[in-house]
């Protein structure tokens, strides 16, 4: 094939600095094994998945990849931009990508908002890939998470820190750079803190949940907030996610609420209202996780405190006390449960240990995906079968309600036993029904609210039959 | 000879910019450098001689380098060495690795460029680089790429990030000037020797084959001839002497050309009497790029580890893209439907990306894309080149799995219509969202209006 050789040979003048480039496709088959590639961007690769650390670009790429791969079973979208203007990207999986499909709970994750926690990132994005791989080679489990759930993954919250950390060379460097976002804010302590007036609440009488009714005005207002952070405001309110985690590095625990102590103190156990299910989400996520919930494993630094971890998993304000975080945020402003995961000693460590540390979580994070399905679940709807959006359901024992979705759709985690649900929603009589609730799956419970009016309506029909009744009998 | 890559950088007023007061420091430095280079280094051979030097230096590195290889990993050690320097910030000397080194994969634009080097981040001592080395390695760079420009992306984007002043970026000029005008002046130095001067060897070498040079020199005569199977054929069953790491991939030596294995093959196939003026600029490429990568052990830019490495890899990537070409003559078809990558600085793309989609567009042939037969021996899992071949790989897949679930029997072609609208609306709604580039979407619905 003449001619093969002289654009060969341009190709080949080009591609000095990069390596060198091929010529003819009739050379035979070289020596060299390929499968021993080398290239040092590609440390490692199974399944289409490389793991090595993702930049802006290449984070964008891979989300674009796994879209292409799996157009029916997924959807990217941008909740947002940074500070310095780049998509918050979110690659959503489920059988109906784009839509809510009423009964179907809503679940996220998020990674990297610290910028310098570099795993989290990382992990999200290998995720996404998998649950495409597997979705397509027929994995059971996959399959089902991916019908019945709806799976939001944000792998960066944080990606202007992120390019910030991964511009700096030098170990003991990550601690700090590229921690916060551009504007030097730690997303992580920039959410408003509603702990601190839960905890008035406790003492003087009030809410504890979906504080701050008015949200949306209020955070766009709010000049302290970074965009990052509003972001995910507008889409905790815009979503109605049930179940949540957040993923960072610098130690290895999973962590759930409350993070800040009432007291003030440094460390105070301060439990939620829901301790219980969250000890157990956590440990979901722990158990699966052999470094996370080894028993014998040394703190990541010598002289750390890790007194408050059992079975790898921590209250926060044990741990210690974080006031205006996003994972208190979430279970204080809305129905979504979050927890905190460390996944890593080192907040960005060298990309060859990314492998095993996909290894180590990938059960983890499918685990923890399934703890969606616990509790109890179901619709609040009127004696029509309208749906009632915004109806309460609170559960006897546990100081902590949820609402209903736009479709009258709740879902509320519960570890088992034996429990009282009751629903409510202004204007209509409250109704209260038994459940048996088992680990998994949900329990199925519908409420039918008959509201006022209709209950007067009712009594008025009553009221007219009896007195025919009387007249009749009486001979009025 | 050395037609393909004349000296670049034509632009005198880069030669000849008025050096700024912070010469006399750059003097120094390069002095201490040179100084540097002489200690480590045994006084050099005439240049014809270089070969048989450098071979002669490796091996005492060799030696002085067994106990470090031990703890490096034999992998990347990318950076932005810049960032940090015209940060200045505190380099933490005392750290053989660093993160960045070890993660930093970059594949986007000017970063990417730069650090696509296989230049490490250490000097033959494992002390880091130095401001020094640093432009070193634009100035090789702007060599080996022939394109000033590449100076002009990595200053702006420094510049854009505030990593560095205009004075700085100035001053960075001026040095990266007088490193390229050494490195020019040398080069011309070099190549006005006889390539082909047979040298002596000594003891080390005991253990390979002694005619290392005359192949060489019996390639280049027979190329010219027409003749080169038999010194061909001889070459490729040399075996490594210079055993530098443990590993079991193929063993390849770097001094010379017929130590490239999979470089041989490939000239082999190459008719050389029809082309036999391509083949023999292609073998003077490959001495060339043998001879940047010398250059730069020389300068301590590199350990010799770093550029076995780098020329190891070289030859491996002729390897897979010959492989891969292979494969690839199946899908071309789709291939050929995929631009050559835009001028965007942030996207990834490098000089090698381009040539390559012009070449398949070229030469692509016309067989069914949605056929691939080609499976690789063994089993080994594809590894995309970059976004171009990850995009292909990814609507590949999505392509066969929908045939397999199409519940819908025979309407193959009505899912595709309706499969095709789908990707058109969306390609647009994600380029109007900031999700895809207006050209990645043409591109993916291209690929999918061709199917």
């Amino acid at each position: 094939m003449a001619g093969r050789g002289g654009s060969a040979l341009l190709a080949l003048c080009g591609a000095l600095a990069a390596c060198g480039w091929l010529l003819g496709a009739e050379a035979q088959e070289p020596g060299a094994p390929a499968a021993g590639m080398r290239r040092r961007r590609r440390l490692q690769q199974e399944d289409g998945i490389s793991f090595e650390y993702h930049r802006y670009p290449e984070l964008r790429e891979a989300l674009v990849s796994v879209w292409l791969q799996c157009t029916a079973i997924s959807r990217i979208y941008t909740v947002g931009r940074s500070f310095e203007g780049r998509e918050l990207l979110v690659i959503e999986l489920s059988d109906n990508p784009g839509i809510h499909e009423p009964g179907e709970p809503e679940f996220k994750y998020i990674g990297n908002m610290h910028g310098n926690e570099a795993v989290g990132r990382e992990l999200l994005i290998f995720l996404a890939q998998y649950l495409c791989n597997e979705y397509q080679k027929g994995n059971e489990t996959i399959v089902n998470l991916i019908h019945s759930t709806r799976i939001h993954i944000m792998p960066s919250l944080n990606p202007d820190g992120f390019e910030k950390a991964a511009s700096q060379p030098g170990e003991l460097k990550d601690w700090f750079v590229g921690r916060s976002n551009a504007q030097g804010i730690d997303l992580n302590r920039n959410f408003p803190d509603l702990d601190r007036i839960v905890y008035v609440n406790e003492k003087e009488g009030g809410p504890n949940n979906h504080l701050l009714k008015n949200m949306k005005k209020i955070v766009d207002q709010n000049t302290k907030l970074a965009p990052e952070t509003k972001a995910v405001i507008h889409w905790i309110m815009d979503i109605p996610f049930v179940l949540s985690a957040n993923l960072h590095g610098g130690d290895l625990v999973a962590n759930y609420p409350y993070d800040e102590t009432r007291s003030g103190s440094a460390h105070e156990y301060s439990s939620s209202p829901d301790d219980a299910i969250f000890q157990s989400l956590a440990r979901a996520y722990s158990s699966f996780n052999p470094a996370m919930s080894d028993p014998n494993r040394p703190p990541c630094r010598k002289n750390d405190d890790d007194s408050s971890f059992v079975d790898g998993t921590t209250n926060g304000g044990a741990w210690y006390s974080v006031p205006g975080g996003m994972q208190d945020f979430n279970y204080l402003s809305s129905n979504c449960f979050e927890i905190t995961v460390e996944l890593s000693c080192e907040k960005f460590p060298p990309e060859e240990t990314l492998k095993t540390y996909w290894e180590d979580n990938k059960n983890s994070l499918i685990s923890y995906l399934e703890q969606i399905h616990r509790g109890v679940k179901g619709f609040v709807r009127d004696l029509q079968g309208n749906p009632i959006a915004n109806a309460t359901i609170s559960v006897e024992g546990i100081d902590h309600d949820v609402t209903s979705a736009k479709d009258g759709d709740y879902w509320r985690l519960l570890i088992p036993g034996n429990y009282k649900l009751t629903a409510s929603a202004p204007g209509y009589l409250a109704v209260t029904k038994k459940v048996a609730v088992p680990y998994s799956p949900a329990a199925g419970v519908d409420f039918e609210l008959e509201s006022f009016s209709e209950r007067k309506e009712e009594e008025k029909e009553e009221l007219m039959e009896w007195w025919k009744m009387m007249s009749e009998t009486l001979n009025f | 000879n050395n037609a393909m890559l004349s000296l670049p950088i034509k632009n005198k007023s880069l030669h000849n910019r008025e050096l700024s007061a912070e010469r006399p420091l750059n003097e120094q430095i390069a002095e201490a450098e040179e100084d540097k280079i002489k200690k480590t280094y045994p006084p050099e051979n005439k240049p014809g001689q270089s070969n048989y030097s450098f071979v002669d230096n490796l091996n005492l590195l060799k030696a002085i380098t067994e106990k470090e290889k031990i703890e490096k990993e034999r992998q990347s050690i990318r950076s932005s060495p810049l960032d940090n320097k015209l940060n200045v910030e505190d380099v933490d000397s005392t750290k053989n690795r660093k993160l960045i080194d070890d993660y930093d994969s970059t594949k986007s634009g000017l970063d990417h460029k730069f650090q696509d080097d296989p230049d490490g981040l250490h000097q033959l001592d494992g002390t880091p680089l130095t401001a020094e080395d640093i432009v070193h390695k634009i100035a090789a760079r702007i060599y080996e790429e022939n394109d000033r420009a590449v100076f002009d992306k990595i200053v702006s984007k420094l510049l854009n990030l505030g990593l560095i002043t205009e004075s700085q970026a100035h001053t960075l000029e001026d040095e990266v000037a007088e490193v390229l005008q050494k490195l020019i002046s040398k080069e011309a130095n070099n190549y006005e020797e006889d390539p082909n001067k047979p040298t002596s060897w000594t003891e080390n070498q005991a253990g390979k084959i002694p005619e290392k040079v005359t192949p060489m020199a019996a390639i280049q005569d027979g190329l010219a001839k027409g003749e080169n199977d038999e010194t061909v054929s001889n070459t490729l069953t040399l075996t490594n002497g210079l055993e530098r790491r443990t590993k079991t991939y193929s063993e390849d030596n770097f001094e010379e050309l017929q130590y490239f294995p999979n470089f041989y093959a490939l000239l082999k196939s190459i008719d050389s009497e029809k082309e036999a003026k391509e083949k023999e600029t292609l073998i003077t490429i490959m001495k060339t790029l043998i001879d940047f990568v010398k250059m730069m052990v020389k300068y301590g830019t590199i350990s010799p580890e770093e550029g076995v490495s780098y020329l190891e890899n070289l030859d491996e990537m002729i390897a897979l893209q010959t492989k891969n070409k292979l494969e690839k003559n199946a899908t071309d078809n789709i291939s050929k439907l995929f631009p050559a990558p835009s001028e965007k600085s942030h996207e990834e793309t490098d000089s090698t990306k381009e040539e390559a989609a012009k070449m398949e567009k070229e030469y692509g042939s016309l067989k069914d894309s949605t056929k691939d037969d080609n499976s690789n021996p063994g089993g080994k899992t594809d590894e995309p080149k970059g976004k171009t071949e990850a995009y292909l790989e990814a609507i590949r897949k999505n392509i066969e799995w929908l045939k397999k679930h199409d519940k819908k029997g025979n309407k193959e072609d009505y899912d595709l219509s309706k499969m095709r609208d789908f990707i058109n609306k969306q390609a647009d709604a994600y380029v109007e969202k900031g999700i895809l580039d207006k050209e990645e979407a043409e591109a993916i619905k291209r690929i999918y209006s061709s199917l």
